[in-house]
């Protein structure tokens, strides 16, 4: 999922790294509450529709939408204090709160005001870029957006080596730098920069937030949508609330054939949140409440479950790495963040230490700009970086 | 390639670019002068269609190319069978597509896809329709592609029901849409017309037979779809109350029922044996087929509006022969027939009365409440506690301050009349430009409102002082007023349409802006004129007073004229008749 004011939407049209993907909008937002899945207006046009919310709900809200833009001298007197309480003292009601804390500014109920607000402004700004909710959806899935990076550099030259994953790195102990790295076929590739993931990094030179923090996830394919509508094609990005206290919020994102991830007539779930155990623990509870599952008691009209996965992951904005050689790079790996804000940060500091003179991510020439002389090769700082 | 990659440098792009344009120019303009030339020797081949296309597709808004296509196409037609036709006219269709994408808003393309989908010999509607959709999807005011939309519509005969959903769509994803809003009110009346039993619930297509009375509101939608419709547009103003299309689209679903057009008043006076007649609206007398009948005998009359330079007006006068009427003893029928309707108004001068008049009262006819349309009172009341809601969350908001102003005049003028003054004070204040309008419009409703008072107490004093009037209206609603009280307020004129005020003996008027008097036009009761405190300042000012035969008094005091040396004599020229002048 992407923001569509996010740091990956403004790299991918800056480096026109976009011109080899093709994304979806996100096409509504849900919440899950009193056993039902609701949609959460948040547009302008989703508002005017809304059937849920009384004509001064929607003008409340809309006014609240507007106002919360600007920094007034009310909101700072609550800086500290819940975000919810803030909104309580809006006269907002229980069901606009609901949608502001949990779907819009998607914090909890302490998290206190000024976070609360600015996750509510970085929402309010993604609205209405590309289509009626926040978020894009890159069609074929998010392993898209790493792929088109790279064909970019190959387009300019970079070499992948397919199937050579990298059994050891040769370090010069004196100048404490990489020299090279020996795949598993025992080949010796020289490098005068190494980037690797993390998971790739002994766990004695990884120094990981104690207690370790995980990510929950499952993936789930079931045969219909949580909230269907007259349109089959709806990506949906589905925000729910702690079930119980203690128990932790949920993002859940259905995605419907048409985003090229599931076959037709099936729905590919993604249900992701920090672990408090495992992530069948976790989740299952909340899969057997919203979807039919043979754990199911009743026979309600839900969605079945097809085929579901359940796994922890670390997570990887928690992770720190010490003791390498210094040009060796760890990029961490996933998080439990809707945006990816991390990964691009980290990806730009890693590329300003390898080529600090250099601009990151340059915007692609056009092609009928390029003069092809082969004479000419020299320099080969672009070309020689083997990723992972 | 291994290199680094070598980009061209900005200069040479430029270069490069300029050479591109040059060239493309050059192109264009050969083949320009040679369609030109080829027009003008009336050559319509194959090539001169190849030539326009390679022309307009790269500039649609070309509009002789067109032309030129269009004799090439008219021409074809004559010489190919209909097949080959269809061919040439689909593949019209699809270029113009391709010059739609380069400009979605050109006259020319937009012009020609309609001229060539009615020369279709099989034209595919439906497909026409779904590229409506893709282009209203785009950009949904493109008003090019309405317009073209609404043929499509009507060559096809989609039926009124899906149009309906059309518009439904379309607000629904942006409700910002004036095109769609209105189109819907054109759409309603169709589907939901008013049925002619009060009761009865709304009924699919109109009733072919019967036309509605000219009571019932042909333009009007049942009850029933109303509600909805008010739902919805509260929908729209509640979300964001700023944008004014929905609260133009409440205005129409609130919004009057035509008038009845009929003979409001007629008026006669013995001692000018003239006949004044009220229409329900501005007509042309001479045009309208006007019968006047006296005692059975249909008269020769001449009719003419209260000042020449009507040509339509909601009041007419005649005069009779002399002796006509003049004799005190004798009793009169007359009949107003106005043929073309047909309507007509009956008026009797009895024995011994001087003057006589027969008419509807503004309050009879609820003139100034079906501003708004004749709803139960109950549903506005229901739409004014909404309003009201939504005022007291956006106090400033002068769509809602207006509506309800509306809305209270709908179901109570009088008794709303100190909320709705205190209303416009706040419109004034928040929408200072068009403060001016506003203190019309409320002029406007508080003269409606004395109007009403007048005629309850059934009198023919017409009193309005000190209340911000400044401007004056109905005018025509005063035929029968005998005394005007219009001091302490704004008034900088007294307009033409004051001549309809055909019974005014005394005017007050002291302690205005008056400088015009023009419309003390040929006032034939005029006795008494109080101008006190106001602007009038030069001799030629008072000229239409001059018009006034029994004019006796005039208070001039106050006036900058009353500066003018000689003044007396001057005006005892002008004014021979007045005999207590105050300067």
């Amino acid at each position: 999922m992407m923001y569509s004011r996010g740091s990956l939407v403004d790299l991918l049209i800056k480096s026109n790294v976009s011109r080899y993907a093709e994304f979806k909008n996100v096409s509504r937002i849900l919440t899950y509450r009193h056993d039902n899945v609701e949609q959460v207006p948040c547009s302008r046009a989703d508002v005017f529709a809304s059937r849920q919310l009384s004509v001064v709900e929607k003008r409340k809200l809309m006014r609240f939408l507007t106002s919360c833009v600007e920094d007034t001298e009310e909101q700072q007197a609550y800086n500290g204090r819940p975000y919810l309480e803030f909104l309580r003292d809006q006269q907002l009601g229980d069901n606009l709160q609901h949608f502001l804390v949990h779907s819009i500014a998607m914090v909890t109920e302490d998290t206190p005001t000024e976070a609360g607000l600015a996750s509510t402004r970085h929402f309010l700004r993604c609205l209405g870029r590309y289509g009626n909710t926040p978020f894009l959806f890159p069609v074929y899935g998010l392993g898209e957006i790493p792929q088109c990076f790279c064909r970019m550099c190959a387009v300019f030259g970079g070499i992948y080596c397919l199937r050579h994953s990298v059994h050891c790195v040769i370090v010069d102990q004196e100048s404490n730098r990489c020299k090279a790295v020996i795949d598993i076929r025992g080949q010796r590739i020289s490098c005068s920069h190494f980037v690797v993931e993390d998971g790739y990094v002994a766990a004695e030179r990884k120094k990981v937030a104690t207690p370790t923090r995980f990510i929950s996830r499952a993936v789930l394919i079931t045969d219909g949508s949580v909230l269907p509508t007259d349109s089959e094609q709806q990506v949906s990005m589905v925000t729910l609330p702690p079930i119980a206290a203690g128990s932790p919020s949920v993002k859940m994102v259905e995605l419907c054939p048409s985003t090229m991830t599931c076959p037709p007539g099936t729905y590919l779930v993604h249900l992701t949140c920090q672990s408090t155990g495992s992530a069948y623990q976790d989740l299952s509870p909340l899969v057997t409440r919203m979807f039919h599952t043979p754990e199911s008691h009743d026979q309600g009209k839900r969605p079945s479950v097809l085929w579901c996965l359940y796994f922890n992951m670390v997570d990887g904005s928690a992770v720190d790495c010490h003791n390498l050689p210094s040009n060796v790079h760890v990029c961490s790996g996933p998080d439990g963040e809707l945006g990816h804000e991390h990964a691009i940060t980290q990806a730009e500091s890693i590329f300003r230490k390898i080529l600090p003179q250099e601009e990151f991510c340059p915007p692609a020439p056009n092609p009928e700009d390029i003069i092809y002389d082969a004479d000419t090769a020299e320099g080969d700082v672009l070309s020689r970086q083997t990723e992972e | 390639m291994h290199g680094r990659v070598k980009i061209k440098s900005t200069a040479q792009q430029e270069e490069e670019k300029r050479k591109e344009r040059e060239k493309k120019l050059k192109v264009y303009v050969a083949v320009r002068d040679a369609c030109f030339s080829k027009r003008k020797e009336g050559i319509w081949d194959d090539e001169a269609l190849q030539l326009t296309q390679q022309l307009l597709s790269s500039n649609p808004d070309f509009a002789t190319l067109w032309n030129y296509r269009r004799e090439i196409l008219m021409h074809l037609e004559t010489v190919k069978d209909e097949d080959e036709v269809q061919k040439i006219y689909v593949a019209e269709l699809s270029f113009l597509e391709s010059c739609l994408k380069i400009n979605p808003k050109s006259y020319g393309s937009w012009y020609h896809r309609e001229w060539v989908s009615l020369r279709l010999p099989r034209p595919d509607w439906a497909r026409e329709l779904s590229l409506c959709d893709r282009c209203l999807s785009l950009d949904d005011r493109n008003f090019h592609c309405w317009d073209y939309r609404r043929m499509v519509v009507k060559m096809s005969a989609v039926p009124v029901d899906q149009e309906l959903q059309f518009t439904d769509r379309l607000i629904g994803s942006n409700f910002s849409n004036y095109s769609s809003w209105h189109y819907r009110s054109t759409l309603l009346p169709l589907l939901h017309p008013v049925s002619p039993e009060p009761s009865s619930p709304c009924r699919k297509p109109p009733p072919t037979s019967s036309p509605p009375s000219p009571q019932t509101h042909s333009h009007r939608v049942c009850e029933e779809q109303l509600l909805k419709e008010y739902e919805l547009v509260q929908n729209a103003f509640f979300t964001d109350p700023n944008d004014q299309s929905a609260w133009f689209y409440y205005r129409w679903l609130l919004g009057r029922a035509e008038r009845e057009e009929m003979i409001s008043c007629v008026y006669v006076s013995r001692d000018e044996e003239r006949v004044a007649v009220a229409f329900s609206r501005p007509v042309n007398a001479l045009s309208v087929g006007l019968l006047l009948v006296l005692d059975g005998q249909p008269q020769r009359v001449e009719w003419r509006s209260v000042h020449p330079r009507f040509k339509h007006s909601p009041v007419w006068i005649c005069d009779f022969a002399p002796g006509t009427i003049s004799d005190i003893s004798n009793e009169h029928n007359l009949t107003v027939h106005w043929t073309e309707k047909p309507t007509r108004r009956d008026c009797a001068l009895y024995t011994g009365r001087t003057e006589s008049y027969c008419r509807d009262s503004a309050t009879d006819q609820e003139l100034f409440r079906s501003e708004l349309s004749v709803e139960k009172t109950s549903v506005l009341q229901s739409e004014l506690h909404s309003c009201n809601q939504l005022q007291e969350l956006e106090p400033l908001n002068k769509w809602c301050l207006l509506t309800i102003i509306l809305l209270m005049r709908a179901l109570d003028p009088l008794g709303y009349e100190k909320e709705t003054l205190d209303h416009f004070q706040t419109l004034r204040d928040v929408d200072t430009m068009r403060s001016e309008y506003y203190s019309d419009l409320c002029s406007k409703f508080m003269i409606e409102n004395t109007i009403m008072k007048m005629e309850y107490a059934e009198v023919r004093v017409f009193s309005i002082s000190d209340k911000k009037l400044t401007t004056l209206c109905h005018l025509d609603q005063l035929l029968l007023v005998t005394h005007i009280n219009l001091s302490s307020n704004q008034l900088q004129r007294l307009p033409l349409e004051f001549a309809m005020l055909q019974c005014l003996e005394v005017l007050e008027a002291e302690n205005n802006s008056l400088e015009n008097l023009e419309g003390l036009y040929h006032l034939p009761k005029l006795e008494e004129v109080s101008l006190k405190n106001n602007k009038i300042s030069t001799l030629a000012d008072l000229q239409p007073l001059a018009s006034c035969p029994k004019l006796k008094c005039l208070d001039l005091r106050g006036n900058p004229v009353t500066q003018i040396a000689n003044l007396e004599s001057e005006l005892s020229e002008l004014l021979p008749s007045v005999t207590d002048l105050l300067l």
